[in-house]
């Protein structure tokens, strides 16, 4: 039984969310249909199409998709279905399908923004309604298909806000990841990690901004890394990476958590103009964004220095460590995450060493980090399973946040407001007047 | 530093070589040895088998050139294996409990070469049965740089792990392969 919107508006409470959001698949079925169904979700990079006729195929939703370049250069977005019998066109993956695409199954051909081409003995359709030129013989686009600075995003629903509104506040974690190159420019290099979760999606995005949980989920990590560094008398960058979780309570109490309408948020590193000075890496990237900034720009470049940013429904880019760990539910109880590493273009090689670092040792599926994070989602999903309580905490700060005109600030930085904005927009989504398809047949 | 380019992971350009049976022996004895201690969870004493230098590689790319402009799904020295082991072996290690329990079966043995700095170059199958909360099956072909000892014995300058699946989705590979 689909509940009805009133249903789903109690299940969110100011403070706590009913445990079904994440165990129950008739509520996962609405989300995919609600929230990736309407809202804008990244597809990905450009730089993964460069030429045309190149695919990258990923999800939106439940949703088989296929990113092409078209010979004019777009990126579209095309359901990976032929019309015809409803094969997949490509294989899931990346490659290069030429002028246009052809079916496996039996030769039917679509140019690359899907648009029927040709398919073979065309005497047999005579009499019949076969038409190229109607749509039920062309492969679907995606209803909207829109980018920002090469982050190419895609929605199923053809009204709704555009992407810039969308994404409002959170496109300067976007922006300053891009302005790291001394070009504005990032490309997708060097592989893409996909790592599976015996988790629902929602968890992953809550405990990206969850600072009360990494001194204790993360402990053995932590005390590893110090265990490590002791042993050989330096805290190499390696190390620093897996040490930086175990730091004291007050510590995450000063950071700061900004969140943005629709789920978006970021949260704040401690602000530090000096960084660029300490490390090596630091500095030569700040010697080359200075040759094409200035020093002012770039220090406030550099000086942003945000840990998570979370874009929700897509996943999370990393602004100072060139990342962007995209999450893909699966089904109620599975998620997958890709997770994509960026190269400044015109940066120094070390910064991209630096981020092909950070990727092997904390996003990686042999992260030493990652498991401990892992597990405890896969707890939650198995313990809400029990008959051991209905309703899931986020209690703290609640009410304490400072309201803004395009979301909310915390107080302090143990706040659960990424918690309490993301099921705000989840209920805002999940309750919206949907709007009818319309239907055309050819006959 | 661990993206150092300078350490040759040349598996491929080798001069050709001929040993005798007992060496050839001697590295099979070495490689059971090492997946007995893998088994056991005897991971200090495993890491002991490296040289000082000695790197442990998990490509994610199938015939991957190298760890340095592409990710890996292990790409560690000495200090990166020594924090994976006192992990693991963390009492709040709440991903290692249960404890992954592993059975390495290593076979097909082949003498591939020398390389430039006198390593000999072998490699092997193996399947390894993975067991932490359910089975999970690992395969590929293991291929190792080896440095003779005074002793007679072998340690290992590079052990490279191409899995059958190395580019697929993972879920946690929390101990060595």
């Amino acid at each position: 039984m689909i509940p009805t919107n009133e249903q789903i508006a109690e299940l969110i409470r100011e403070d706590s969310v009913h445990k079904s959001v994440y165990t129950d698949p008739v509520l996962f079925k609405l989300e995919m249909e609600r929230i990736y169904g309407h809202a804008w979700i990244y597809v990905g990079h450009k730089s993964q199409v460069k030429n045309s006729g190149d695919y990258h195929t990923t999800r939106i939703g439940e949703q088989d998709v296929v990113m092409v370049r078209g010979s004019d250069g777009a990126v579209n977005v095309l359901y990976n279905r032929c019309p015809h019998k409803g094969a997949k066109l490509v294989a899931d993956g990346d490659g290069n399908v030429g002028k246009f695409f052809r079916c496996p199954y039996h030769a039917w051909t679509y140019k690359l923004d899907g648009q029927h081409l040709s398919a073979p003995l065309k005497s047999g359709f005579e009499g019949t309604c076969y038409d190229p030129k109607h749509a039920d013989f062309s492969m679907v686009s995606v209803a909207r298909v829109d980018s920002y600075r090469g982050f190419v995003f895609a929605s199923q629903a053809s009204y709704g806000e555009d992407l810039k509104t969308f994404l409002g506040g959170v496109i300067t974690s976007i922006d300053n990841l891009c302005d790291r190159s001394p070009v504005g420019e990032v490309e997708v290099v060097g592989g893409i990690f996909r790592v599976q979760q015996r988790s629902n999606w929602k968890v992953f995005y809550e405990n990206l901004h969850d600072t009360m949980h990494a001194r204790v989920t993360h402990e053995s990590s932590v005390d590893a890394a110090r265990g490590e560094a002791e042993a050989i008398g330096e805290m190499p960058f390696e190390l620093l990476i897996m040490d930086g979780n175990g730091e004291p309570y007050d510590f995450w109490e000063k950071l700061e958590l900004r969140a943005y309408t629709n789920g978006h948020g970021y949260m704040e590193a401690i602000f530090d103009p000096a960084a660029a000075e300490r490390d090596v890496v630091s500095r030569e990237h700040f010697e080359c964004l200075k040759k094409a900034y200035g020093e002012e720009r770039s220090r406030e470049i550099l000086g942003m220095n945000r840990h998570n940013t979370v874009i929700y429904g897509s996943g999370s880019p990393h602004t100072v460590f060139m990342q962007f760990r995209v999450i893909r539910p699966l089904s109620v109880d599975r998620t997958m995450v890709e997770i994509q590493t960026f190269r400044c273009k015109g940066a120094p090689d070390s910064v991209f060493d630096r981020a092909l670092t950070y990727a092997n040792v904390i996003n990686s599926p042999s992260s030493n980090v990652m498991p401990d994070d892992v597990e405890v989602y896969a707890r939650c999903q198995e313990g809400n399973m029990t008959r051991g309580g209905e309703w899931i905490s986020m209690h703290r700060y609640a009410g304490k946040d400072i309201t803004l005109e395009d979301g909310a600030i915390s107080t302090n930085g143990t706040s659960e407001l990424p918690m309490r904005n993301q099921f705000a927009a989840w209920k805002k989504f999940m309750t919206a007047t949907i709007i009818a398809k319309e239907s055309t047949h050819a006959a | 530093m661990l993206l150092d380019s300078t350490f040759d992971i040349n598996t491929t350009k080798l001069q050709s070589v001929n040993i005798p049976e007992e060496t050839f022996r001697s590295i099979e004895k070495f490689l059971f040895k090492e997946a007995k201690l893998l088994d056991q969870r005897n991971f200090w004493e495993w890491d002991k088998l490296f040289t000082e230098s000695g790197m442990y590689w998990v490509p994610h790319k199938h015939e991957q050139d190298n760890p340095f402009d592409h990710i890996s799904l292990f790409w560690e020295n000495r200090m990166l294996r020594e924090v994976r082991i006192r992990r693991v072996e963390n009492s709040r290690n709440w991903s290692q409990q249960p404890q992954t329990q592993t059975a390495h079966l290593v076979g097909n043995l082949i003498v591939e070469g020398v390389d430039d700095q006198g390593h000999l170059v072998v490699s092997a199958v193996f399947q390894i049965t993975e067991w932490r909360l359910k089975l999970r099956q690992l395969a590929g072909r293991y291929t190792y740089k080896l440095a003779t000892q005074d002793d007679g014995d072998w340690k290992i300058q590079l052990k490279r792990v191409d899995l059958v699946n190395c580019n697929d989705v993972f879920e946690n590979l929390e101990v060595f392969i």
